[in-house]
């Protein structure tokens, strides 16, 4: 029987799979008001609750609501089981309670690998924004092709002068974008040195809901996600002191977060191709 | 420095990962699998329409296959 994705008569929302801890419950209030329990299989468990649809809505606010609480209860999850494995939002397992054992217990090994692997270890986020305009400042002192460039667009045609202005920017462009590279693969680097994963997440915010108080306009030099333990998180607060100390850069440390950045694909194997 | 963790931080560090990433499982008792995003297709839909997603073109083949699939299951429900 093959049926579409959002065709099922009994679901459990999965919020995130922990490494059992028994004696220990959890309770708290998930989309919607759902009521969250936690379904115990092969030492492990999987907090969910029990849904008939998708969680769907063209609402920003909407969205916004719900990512919070998934987020909230993965987190309460974390505290009451330690580091867990946090889902994509919107995960269903089709059928009931027998379903999702069954699905823990074939998956059992995995999970625990990858819990075992996370245990004691949080994801958090860094960012880092550099005055950039201040960097193309110095680098139109310092550089001699720009000078030159400079010189020869003062005394030019004003024809020539639209054309050594053009090359003026590019090779501007061109230095900032060098230099942004080469101090954000720098900052990689110290940072790798001290914590267990290191993600570059690139320069451009993913961020896609339209949330207040964004600031769009700030100028962003790198955007790291790591994999700490307490104590790897210190060190990297210490460095980011350290990097902070340059008046023009900004730093924003947030976390601990669920590892979302440093979660497997489990089951299936190799991705298939479209259907 | 000490990590900050606020709503707005969940928000702006968290959107991205908690939509497309965290643990994704392939595997057929999951409503969704690989290639289809696991989000409800109004709420892609609201994600697709902003700008830094569509400009990765992040959303765009898994709406197409999203959507085919929304049409085969809208029709064998009506057959």
């Amino acid at each position: 029987m093959s049926e579409s994705p959002a065709d099922f008569e009994t679901g459990r929302y999965l919020y995130c799979v922990a490494l059992d801890d028994e004696g220990t419950s959890l309770s708290t209030t998930g989309l919607d008001d759902e009521p969250v329990r936690v379904v115990r299989e092969a030492g492990l468990v999987a907090v969910v609750h029990d849904c008939t649809s998708l969680y769907d809505s063209d609402s920003a606010t909407q969205i916004q609501r719900w990512i919070l609480t998934h987020q909230s209860v993965v987190d309460d999850a974390g505290e009451a089981f330690g580091t867990p494995l946090p889902f994509q939002f919107d995960t269903i397992v089709r059928g009931d309670d027998e379903a999702l054992r069954s699905w823990l217990s074939d998956e059992a090994e995995t999970l625990t690998d990858h819990l075992d692997a996370l245990a004691g270890r949080w994801e958090y986020r860094i960012e880092i924004v550099w005055d950039e305009a201040a960097a193309r400042e110095e680098l139109e002192e310092a550089d001699d092709e720009l000078r030159d460039l400079a010189e020869r667009r003062e005394e030019a045609s004003e024809g020539t002068q639209f054309l050594l202005n053009k090359q003026y920017e590019s090779r501007l462009d061109q230095l900032v974008s060098e230099q942004r590279r080469a101090e954000a693969a720098d900052l990689a680097d110290r940072l790798s040195g001290e914590v267990t994963d290191l993600v570059d997440l690139g320069e451009r915010s993913t961020v896609g809901l339209d949330i207040g108080g964004a600031d769009e306009d700030v100028d962003v030099l790198a955007r790291f996600s790591v994999l700490a333990t307490d104590d790897e998180q210190e060190a990297v607060g210490l460095l980011l002191d350290d990097v902070a100390a340059d008046p023009g850069i900004e730093v924003r440390f947030t976390g601990p977060w669920p590892p979302y950045t440093f979660t497997p694909e489990l089951g299936g194997g190799d991705a298939p191709d479209e259907v | 420095m000490r990590p900050t963790k606020s709503e707005d931080d969940a928000l702006v560090d968290l959107v991205d990962v908690i939509l497309r990433k965290g643990a994704v499982i392939e595997a057929d008792v999951v409503i969704a699998v690989a290639d289809i995003p696991l989000v409800g297709l109004k709420l892609r839909a609201a994600l697709a329409g902003m700008t830094t997603m569509t400009e990765y073109g992040i959303f765009e083949e898994w709406d197409e296959a999203q959507r085919l699939r929304h049409r085969e299951g809208v029709d064998r429900r009506v057959e």
